[in-house]
């Protein structure tokens, strides 16, 4: 038996998803270990090794793939625990990192504060260098500056260096020199040049990207180091590779030198693991929400694409290398309810947390939280949290949510549940309406795969709001995003500036661009054994009209590129600009205006057997025999409490259908369903809820469509 | 009579909000001046029948609070005459627009052919007609010297575009950007028409009038708490202005009386001095939307920004005065009037809530160039955001904001970007670094100015200046101390130096000529001697602060440096 691993550490647990080459899968959960994230990574392999009653050593010798996601980088910049690092930039340009353009996000707020840099001005170093914006050296470097330089970074014990200059992006020979130079003199210091993490016009994103990258490079290197150090003493021979916030994997050693790559290595998996889930029931379009304690996160994939962007930031840090398009709100179980001075209520976004946690957690919480409201609603079992592995106290969130919230509103304490249960979800309908809104799609044409263990509580409602008719609970849903990390591909992207109308391109230069990245990628991606064969190139272009100030990323084919068929893109371009903002300028003749050439490599890897399969069978089956129980619970359809069956979804594994009002019950997972709430099983434990209005008859996978 | 269902109430608060978000996401992906896509110079909002603001989604404060007087302006000149599909457009300042250039679309909302709401959308477009291309004359002494006017006139009636009203207005109006920008902005109305249809399909006609007075009320309430929390008394406070862009030397004053009565507060700006001979004018709307946003930075940050928000403050502009212009006086430069408007509110209120209320920020001073760009020959206009951008004053615990630019936005402008910057203009940004010691110092310390320099290159360069704080350096509060002064100075080829005027137009500026701006930092608050000794330290060694300035101002022996 030969198995993939798929690892995902979070902040509360680390999650295992373990397939073994027969596609059988195992889910498991592990507490994580914050002060070294490795211990808890090893901790979990040897349970995993237990619950399969094999022997350690030989459980780890017959994994042949890990694919881990990270968090290290993103609380290294939610902590700010990076290296000391400098900045070694132009002069005259010292403080466009931390000006961040002028920006003050809160405007009515005198007391809101700019971020702390990541590099303090005195370690912002500047050189008398200087490269037009044609690209033309003004300016050399001079050598002397350069000793002067090595000395103060040595009297500083600068850990880490980030080099970035004024245009280099068109001419990265001082970027070069001055890295290299460096290399030399300073040998235990990180080192790491703009050129290399992100070679694109924009100079405050790229000093930015280029800074956080030398930021965090120190702890993600020795955090690396450890694990393969773990993994090696334990005699582990298989591939190991780790997840990008672009949805690829990649090898640890280009994390060691673009660690910024991972900031979303966690969650970028979801919209991958989505996209999987989508093509197996026959969509092409999905969201997938992750409810989790104290965030919301919400992603989508088109056409069988996850939605990129390079307009990302962590903790107000820009990172402006391709990552999947995330949003993320505070909203989770532990969002706490209280009333504004107007005396409204309102939801989160300040969260318990874990610590003290929800009042019902019986941890001296307070302050009354989703949890509670999901408690008092009759949606969660006090005596099957986790599967009965914690005991809620429902008798002390009534109490509490009594004093603190329906008292103030003069409402009943169902009433004032009810509210926080829906005030909660509209905030997460809102977040998924600005990720699908402000890309110019329409949440409607779309499917919600919903993950995380509180989610199913809430996505008939968010559903309802934004009128999607349908969502699925995959039967991974609480680690989905470790699901994910194995039917990730490999990806690496690349990008070069190369500013000019249509009319002007120069083509022997164009493709020379794209013969570079080509090479580059090729190379890369053979390092990390991948055949030529699986290799697929996809170019994009970064286009605007002229006079525009914003670029559009469009996605063009190979062929195009390579035949230099430019008015193919043209004609894709101005469908796309309609598509997104509503028009387009064919008919005015308004030239388009190439800002960057982009290229992402994909190196296709191995996928697990497929764990997952629809069952085909005709009979849909009485789910009685799983009944566990009848409860009270609210129905918001029809704001009322009624007595509604709770079915024990571990037994629902045959084709069955069931009807809402219920609730199906696992051990992480809780479903509810409204009285507009059907639900289908039979794909292998996942469960397929539909609105029963718009599919009286129930749902035919791959036979009809949404609407 | 409707119940009223209080978690409803924040449902339809959440609704109101998420429907002029969105209406603003589409109005920056559709328009194409970088005044609207890049520089956000625009407002969306949704008011009621009456014209009462239900929500609004504002990018820039100064114009949040100038669609709410014009959507009753409408109302009346209109009475029942409003159909579905009508489109109505409006600058003119002197019915209630805030300024020339910033365009309003209205749109009527109805359900079941009963008028419920309007969805309104202004933005700052990137000509308005007049002499001079951009809407900045300082030479011009009416309004048609500066703009079109656009009194309330339908663009579309039921449906039907009124082609020829359409081509009078863009007739006058330069470049044919701004007609698409319109269309953006009607766009922008149509989304926010339609979500509210939408909404109050949802719930019923009676259920959101019920609803939407009671989250007035709730909003007021909190609003009537904040100020019933400001002792009650009469407050003065001045704030100059200096120079009408026709006469030099000429000195204006901005004189606020504030008046606190329990849970409602007046604005008084009746004896400020009589309106200029140039077009350093405010406008009844700039005005009342400058004082609603420096009190509300004085408040609760979090309060919703509805009809009940506004309904305990009262405003007292006559016409006439600076800050409301009469009839056809020029006003282009009545937006950046709000540093002044801000500061004397702000020196009114300082013994009163001096926990609130920040020292003084540097007041904007600005150049726009225009030219050709020799690279594509084509022409280019380009405002100087990275040159203009100062300090914000201190206040009791926060130091100022370094690099925040002007009150009237507050942060919301962002700089250009410096390699975007060179390609889209012919010029060579030589330098742009904080100016060490432009934070008034203070126990908590002004905000930093910086200082740009710029290379000029193409030819024919023509230079517009506008704004202030060339003469007078902002206040500091309680023993804080004041920054530097703003400047600006060109160095042509041949060596010889020129100075603008704060309000100015130079044209013919040769190529290789070295612009030079100093935007100066905002006032410290507190005694600076008091400042904790690890930030002054801190800020030594970050070169902000001179040892000179440590040492003769903040009281620290240099030698004591770690």
């Amino acid at each position: 038996m030969k198995y993939k691993l798929g690892v995902d550490i979070g902040g509360t647990f680390t999650d295992f998803f373990l397939v073994s080459d027969t596609g059988e899968s195992v889910m498991h959960k592990t507490l994580s270990t914050p002060e070294d994230s490795s211990i808890g990574f090893i901790t979990g392999i040897k349970e995993l090794a237990e619950k399969l009653s094999i022997d350690e050593n030989k459980f780890i010798q017959s994994i042949d793939t890990i694919v881990h996601g990270t968090t290290v980088a993103t609380n290294t910049l939610l902590t700010l625990q990076g290296a000391k690092t400098a900045l070694i930039t132009t002069k005259g340009l010292r403080d466009a990192l931390e000006m961040r353009r002028g920006i003050r996000e809160e405007q009515y707020n005198n007391h809101y504060q700019n971020v702390t840099p990541l590099v303090p001005r005195y370690l912002r170093i500047t050189m008398d260098e200087r490269i037009d914006a044609d690209g033309n050296v003004v300016t050399p470097i001079n050598e002397s500056e350069l000793d002067e330089i090595v000395e103060k970074l040595k009297s500083e014990n600068v850990e880490s260096v980030a080099v970035c200059f004024m245009n280099s992006y068109l001419n990265d020979t001082h970027e070069k020199k001055v890295t290299e130079y460096l290399q030399n003199q300073l040998t235990n210091v990180y080192i790491t040049a703009s050129y290399e993490v992100l070679p694109s016009i924009r100079f405050y994103e790229r000093v930015s990207t280029t800074v956080v990258n030398a930021y965090i490079g120190v702890v993600v290197d020795k955090y690396i180091a450890s694990l393969l150090g773990k993994l090696d003493t334990l005699n582990f021979k298989g591939g190991f590779s780790i997840m990008q916030s672009n949805g690829g994997v990649v090898s640890p050693e280009v994390v060691r030198k673009i660690p910024a790559v991972t900031v979303l290595s966690g969650p970028a998996a979801a919209p991958i693991a989505g996209t999987f889930y989508a093509e197996l029931l026959g969509f092409d379009n999905c969201i997938t929400m992750d409810m989790g304690g104290t965030s919301f996160d919400a992603s989508m994939v088109v056409d069988g694409q996850c939605v990129t962007s390079t307009d990302g930031d962590i903790n107000r840090y820009r990172i402006a290398l391709p990552s999947l398009d995330i949003i993320t709100i505070g909203a989770g179980g532990g969002s706490m309810g209280w009333v504004d001075s107007g005396g409204l209520l309102q939801m989160g976004p300040q969260s318990a947390g874990s610590l003290p946690g929800p009042v019902c957690y019986g941890q001296d919480g307070e302050v009354p939280a989703c949890t509670d409201a999901d408690l008092v609603l009759g949606y969660l079992d006090p005596n099957y949290f986790a599967g009965g592995k914690y005991k809620l106290n429902k008798k002390k969130a009534e109490e509490v949510l009594e004093k603190k919230l329906a008292t103030p509103l003069g409402l009943s304490v169902t009433e004032t549940a009810a509210g926080m249960y829906r005030v909660i979800n509209m905030n997460m309908a809102q977040g998924v309406r600005q990720v699908s809104v402000e890309r110019g799609y329409d949440p409607r044409e779309f499917l919600m795969i919903v993950a995380g263990g509180a989610g199913s509580i809430h996505a008939g409602e968010i559903c309802r709001e934004l009128e999607i008719s349908m969502f699925v609970v995959p039967n991974v849903a609480p680690i989905f995003c470790a699901t994910g990390m194995l039917l990730g591909d490999l990806k690496h992207d690349y990008v070069r500036s190369y500013i000019t109308r249509f009319s002007e391109i120069n083509k022997d230069y164009f493709l020379k661009l794209y013969d570079e990245m080509t090479k580059e990628s090729i190379q890369t991606l053979s390092k990390e054994g991948i055949e030529q064969e699986n290799i697929n190139l996809i170019p994009t272009l970064d286009l605007r009209y002229v006079g525009q100030y914003h670029e559009v990323p469009l996605q063009v084919e190979m062929n195009d590129v390579l035949s230099l068929n430019f008015n193919e893109i043209k004609k894709v371009f101005h469908k796309e600009h309609n598509r997104q903002f509503g028009y387009s300028l064919k008919d005015e003749g308004t030239e388009l205006e190439m800002i960057n050439v982009r290229l992402r490599a994909i190196g296709v890897t191995e996928k697990p057997n497929s764990f997952a399969k629809i069952d085909n069978s005709e009979p849909i089956l009485n789910p009685e025999f799983a009944l566990k129980s009848k409860r009270d619970a609210y129905i918001p359809e029809s704001e009322k409490v009624q007595e509604i069956p709770v079915f024990d979804g571990d037994k629902l594994t045959g084709k069955y259908t069931i009807k809402g009002p219920a609730i199906i019950e696992q051990v992480n997972t809780t479903i509810f369903l409204g009285n507009t709430y059907d639900c289908h099983t039979g794909i292998s434990g996942s469960f397929i809820v539909f609105n029963r209005e718009k599919y009286p008859n129930g749902f035919n996978l791959h036979k009809e469509k949404l609407n | 009579m409707i119940k009223i269902d209080k978690i409803l109430l924040s449902i339809f608060q959440r609704a109101f909000k998420s429907i002029t978000d969105e209406m603003s996401i589409s109005l920056t992906k559709t328009t194409r001046s970088p005044i609207l896509c890049e520089a956000k110079d625009f407002v969306t909002g949704l008011y009621d029948a009456k014209g009462n603001m239900l929500e609004q989604t504002e990018n820039l404060p100064i114009l949040s609070f100038s669609l709410g007087p014009v959507c009753r302006v409408i109302l009346d000149q209109y009475g029942e005459n409003i159909s579905p599909g009508d489109v109505i457009i409006h600058n003119d300042v002197f019915s209630m627009g805030n300024q020339n250039n910033d365009v309003a679309i209205f749109k009527p909302i109805f359900h079941d052919n009963t008028l419920i709401g309007w969805a309104a959308a202004k933005g700052h477009q990137a000509d308005i007609g007049g002499a001079v291309q951009g809407g900045y004359n300082p030479n011009a002494t009416e309004v048609w010297q500066e703009a079109i006017r656009i009194p309330a006139v339908k663009l579309y009636e039921k449906g039907k575009l009124r082609e020829d009203v359409w081509n009078l207005i863009f007739a006058n109006i330069r470049l044919t950007m701004v007609q698409e920008d319109i269309k953006a902005q009607i766009g922008a109305c149509t989304l926010g028409e339609r979500r509210l249809q939408s909404l109050v399909g949802k719930y019923g006609i009676e259920t959101y009038e019920a609803h939407k007075q009671e989250l007035f009320s709730a909003t007021e309430t909190m609003m009537r708490s904040e100020i019933a929390a400001i002792p009650n008394g009469v407050y003065h406070g001045d704030s100059m202005v200096f120079y009408d862009g026709k006469h030099p030397g000429t000195e204006f004053t901005v004189r606020a009386k504030v008046t606190v009565e329990d849970e409602a507060i007046t604005f008084d700006f009746s004896e400020s001095s009589e309106q200029t001979k140039g077009f350093v004018n405010g406008t009844y709307t700039s005005t009342c939307s400058a004082i609603t946003l420096s009190f509300l930075q004085m408040v609760n940050p979090n309060i919703p920004h509805n009809e009940g928000m506004i309904k305990p403050l009262t405003y007292i502009v006559p016409e006439g005065i600076i800050l409301n212009a009469s009839y056809p006086a020029a006003t282009t430069f009545g937006n950046h009037l709000c540093p002044q408007v801000a500061d004397s509110i702000a020196k009114a209120l300082s013994t009163a809530i001096p926990e609130k209320i920040t020292a003084g920020w540097n007041h904007l001073l600005c150049s726009l160039f225009t030219g050709n760009h020799p690279k594509t020959n084509e022409k280019y206009v380009d405002i100087c955001f990275l040159g203009l951008k100062g300090g914000s004053g201190a206040l009791k615990n926060s130091d100022g904001y370094d690099h925040i630019g002007m009150i009237d936005a507050s942060g919301g402008i962002l700089d250009q970007d410096y390699e975007m910057f060179e390609q889209q203009t012919p010029h060579a940004l030589l330098y742009h670094e904080y100016l060490q010691d432009s934070g008034g110092p203070g126990q908590w310390r002004g905000g930093l100015g910086v200082e740009t320099k710029i290379k000029l290159g193409g030819d024919d360069t023509t230079m517009v200046v506008f704004g202030d704080g060339n003469v007078k350096t902002p206040y500091g509060l309680f023993g804080g101390k004041t920054s530097v002064l703003n400047k600006i100075s060109l160095t042509l080829p041949d060596g010889t130096e020129k100075i603008p005027m704060s309000k100015d137009m130079i044209e013919g500026i040769p190529t290789g000529t070295l612009y030079h701006q100093i935007a100066g930092g905002g006032g410290g608050y507190g005694n600076p001697e008091n400042r904790n000794k690890i930030s002054v330290l801190k800020d030594v060694k970050n070169e902000v602060v001179s040892e000179s300035q440590a040492t003769n101002v903040y009281g620290i022996e240099m030698k004591e440096k770690s």
